[in-house]
């Protein structure tokens, strides 16, 4: 009871609020710059906190962390640029949504879900860590590798219109996958001799370079033929009661999933945010919304990546096991503070625990808060011409770039992704299916074949392990179920 | 960032003039006169081959902040991920030989280079000091029927591959150190490779695999709290952050390793600026901070200057090469 008073105080003291408003404002800007996600904004903090006491370093990072992930949709809303890899899928129905004059209730909709989510995130995470822990522990690599096959059926909801072009989509990122040291053999392979290539093909430069480098081509394309430009109207940041009551639901789900996939070390936000995407969609009454701005194609996925931050303290705090790149750099600050993470700390700093889970929940209010000062600016950037929109988009794109190794190499290969990506906008090809396989690509074959060395070349073990099956059937359902209706919609048409 | 270090610089020189100054005041310049001359005449980069936040970026930023605290260096952080290590030695090799870029690598150099990923050699490389290192260790949880090194062996023995074990990266370290201990115990394991360390508390706790290589303090909260018991560490002597873990050595299996965190600079770096560095690096690990920072991260201070480091390194190199052509890594 005392560490939940003492965290109290350090969370309302005059150095808590501070730090957390300093941590959102950085992380809205931070997240929405393509780029710099939540781990090069943490990275950049440590050397800051070293003079801080530990509880308000971690609030600190955890602000800037909940807002980073927000923050990374403005960019993708407002320019089809996604600032984060997990507002990816916010992209496609955010910028259509803008592009009809409606940026403000977009970036609404955005900031309104990701506080949803972080909430219950963190809730999830001050009631539950210790199950939710547990519930980790059950995920072998058979486990991982069936939710990424079930992560893989989500291509389908991200083809548009032709599913042939959404899984040739797929098949490319799948490919550029495979790229990089063999996960088993330890060998480099298809690198070219390139060692810039050892670690894989760098995701950021395919996701800035297919996003937001096409984009910025289109751009300038349109504006040298003068297109003519959106007329948007700039509001105030509180969604409508039609809007709540169309997207509750999705941002319930979207932080369910989030929580649940960020519990997971290796999944978290950057899967999460199309597992919550293609759930919601697949139980709209009308999913062919989707892809052409539908306000629950923006909610599901914001709530969802904010859910995670809590989703992946979990196993942090319950074991001591950073579940992501972002939770280890905090456990890099705690330990820097002489403190190590895991159950222990419960009863060594009780403060300092409480700070970190009221943190979550708080720092997500705060984020609305710092988020809806800045809306009214950022809705006004789609007003501006073509043309600047272009250079902008470009400049931003050539600076995350380079800030992914600090290396020339991956400048060009975004600005080659970037040729990739225009080339698949004027044929018509979604590239949203090509960032989801290369997300997924490496979770996928790297477990299937730990899974095989641990059963040493049996099969079975993909339906002996219980979390393997039940993921293993829902891959199937969601296959066939939108097969059938297909069959159904036709069945009735011939009638 | 670049400006602000220069700006550092500038104030630190305007300072050390200042001291110049009052120096020649009271007479004493005999004493102040080599200043000028003196390395690092201008900032140093320590060139992080990691990205930020790990155990690597940490040792890194924290033998910065005691290079600036007890050597009066101005001193830069540049962390440059990629390539198992070899984009950060291409910036060090590439750079003039003056010691003004130092690296700060990890152990696992000697097995770039031995798998052919990292397209170096020891010799383009001066091994400067190594300053931290960790053991491996043979875990399994406290439920485990195996309380000591010889009962997992005799286990191994009798029924091959018959228990799954795995730990961090495939043909790295830990599973060098299995692969001594199958030598010497005569027996026949798989190795299940974990991406991350994390992970390979998880994959035991979770019971996804029955043993594990890894370092003692990738578990560290379960170790403490006897969830994970460890049947033996590869370190000569018992640890004092472990006391109650016993050695492979006291149990009889001569099987001795750790992983080092150092420091390095160029071939052909000129002896006055390695001095230098040298007599800087000992300030910090005289200072009471770097004792307390080691002492919080769990580390062992090997503390090998240039001949012993070389030495030792050149003699992992050999080895490890044996080790991944026996296991298949190499041809």
């Amino acid at each position: 009871m005392d560490g939940i008073a003492q965290s109290l105080g350090v969370i309302f003291s005059l150095g808590g609020v501070t730090v957390l408003l300093v941590g959102a404002l950085l992380g809205i800007v931070i997240g929405a710059l393509p780029g710099l996600g939540p781990s090069i904004g943490l990275s950049l903090l440590i050397p800051f906190t070293y003079t801080m006491s530990p509880e308000l370093s971690m609030l600190l990072m955890i602000s800037l962390y909940t807002s980073a992930e927000y923050g990374g949709s403005i960019s993708a809303i407002l320019l089809s640029t996604p600032g984060t890899a997990a507002a990816a899928a916010t992209a496609i129905d955010g910028y259509a949504m803008a592009q009809k004059g409606r940026a403000n209730e977009a970036i609404s909709i955005s900031l309104t879900a990701s506080t949803v989510g972080g909430v219950l995130g963190g809730l999830a995470l001050l009631l539950l860590a210790m199950p939710l822990a547990q519930l980790a522990l059950q995920f072998g690599p058979a486990g991982y590798f069936a939710v990424g096959l079930f992560g893989l059926t989500s291509v389908a909801a991200l083809s548009g219109g032709s599913l042939v072009k959404g899984l040739i989509g797929a098949a490319f990122g799948l490919a550029l996958a495979m790229v990089g040291i063999d996960p088993i053999a330890g060998t480099p392979r298809f690198t070219f001799g390139w060692f810039e290539l050892y670690e894989g093909v760098p995701f950021l430069a395919a996701l800035i370079g297919l996003f937001a480098v096409s984009e910025a081509m289109a751009l300038a394309e349109k504006h040298v033929r003068g297109a003519p430009a959106i007329k948007g109207r700039v509001g105030h940041v509180f969604m409508s009661m039609d809007l709540w009551r169309e997207t509750w639901r999705s941002m319930l789900s979207g932080s369910v999933i989030g929580t649940l996939l960020g519990i997971l070390p290796g999944v978290g936000g950057n899967i999460a945010c199309w597992v919550a995407r293609d759930y919601a969609r697949a139980r709209d009454p009308r999913p062919e919304e989707y892809g052409k701005g539908s306000a629950n194609g923006i909610a599901a996925p914001e709530a969802s990546n904010n859910a995670t931050v809590g989703g992946a303290l979990v196993p942090l705090l319950a074991l001591g096991v950073p579940g992501s790149p972002t939770t280890a750099i905090m456990m890099g600050a705690l330990i820097m503070h002489g403190l190590h993470p895991g159950p222990q700390l419960f009863a060594e700093a009780p403060s300092l625990v409480y700070a970190i889970l009221f943190g979550v929940i708080i720092a997500s209010l705060v984020q609305y808060l710092v988020g809806s000062l800045f809306l009214p600016l950022m809705a006004r950037t789609v007003m501006l011409p073509d043309g600047v929109i272009a250079a902008g988009i470009m400049g931003f794109a050539i600076l995350g770039a380079f800030a992914i190794r600090n290396l020339m190499f991956d400048v060009w290969l975004t600005l080659a992704f970037g040729a990739i990506g225009y080339v698949m906008k004027k044929l018509d090809f979604p590239v949203a299916p090509v960032i989801l396989a290369m997300v997924l690509g490496y979770l996928i074959e790297s477990n299937y074949r730990t899974a095989l060395v641990s059963s040493q070349g049996d099969y079975s073990i993909f339906l002996t392990d219980p979390v393997s099956l039940l993921f293993l059937v829902l891959s199937l359902v969601s296959v066939l179920v939108p097969l059938r209706r297909a069959w159904r919609r036709r069945a009735l048409a011939t009638e | 960032m670049s400006t602000n270090s220069h700006r550092r610089g500038f104030l630190k020189r305007l300072a050390q003039g200042a001291a110049f100054a009052a120096t020649l005041a009271t007479g004493s310049l005999g004493l102040a006169a080599p200043a000028a001359a003196e390395f690092p005449e201008k900032p140093v980069t320590l060139v992080v081959w990691s990205g930020a936040g790990g155990a690597l970026d940490t040792y890194g930023r924290k033998l910065a902040e005691l290079l600036e605290k007890e050597a009066g260096w101005t001193v830069k952080v540049d962390n440059r991920p990629g390539g198992s290590g070899a984009v950060g030695l291409s910036q060090i090799v590439t750079q003039p030989a003056d010691g003004y870029q130092i690296l700060v690598l990890t152990g696992t150099l000697t097995f770039g280079i031995a798998q052919g990923l990292i397209p170096f050699k020891l010799e383009d490389l001066r091994l400067l000091r190594a300053m931290q290192s960790e053991p491996s260790s043979l875990a399994v949880l406290a439920s485990s029927p195996y309380q000591n090194v010889q009962q997992f062996v005799d286990h191994m023995k009798a029924n091959p591959n018959g228990l799954k074990v795995g730990g961090h990266s495939s043909g790295g370290f830990h599973q060098y150190m299995l692969y001594q201990l199958m030598q010497q115990g005569g027996f026949e394991s798989g190795w299940i490779p974990h991406d991350a360390s994390g992970k390979v508390t998880l994959g035991l706790l979770g019971n996804h695999i029955d043993a594990a290589m890894m370092t003692p303090s990738t578990g560290l909260s379960q170790v403490k709290s006897g969830e994970i018991r460890l049947l033996g560490v590869t370190t000569a002597e018992r640890s004092p952050f472990l006391p109650d873990a016993p050695t492979f050595k006291e149990q009889g299996f001569d099987l001795e390793g750790a992983i080092w965190r150092g420091i390095a600079v160029k071939a052909g770096t000129p002896d006055d600026a390695v001095a230098a560095i040298q007599s800087a690096i000992d300030k910090v690990t005289a200072s009471a901070e770097w004792k307390t920072f080691q002492q919080e991260q769990f580390q062992d201070s090997p503390d090998w200057a240039e001949a012993e480091f070389t030495e030792r390194v050149q003699k992992d190199l050999a080895e490890q090469t044996e080790f991944l052509k026996a296991a298949g890594f190499v041809q």
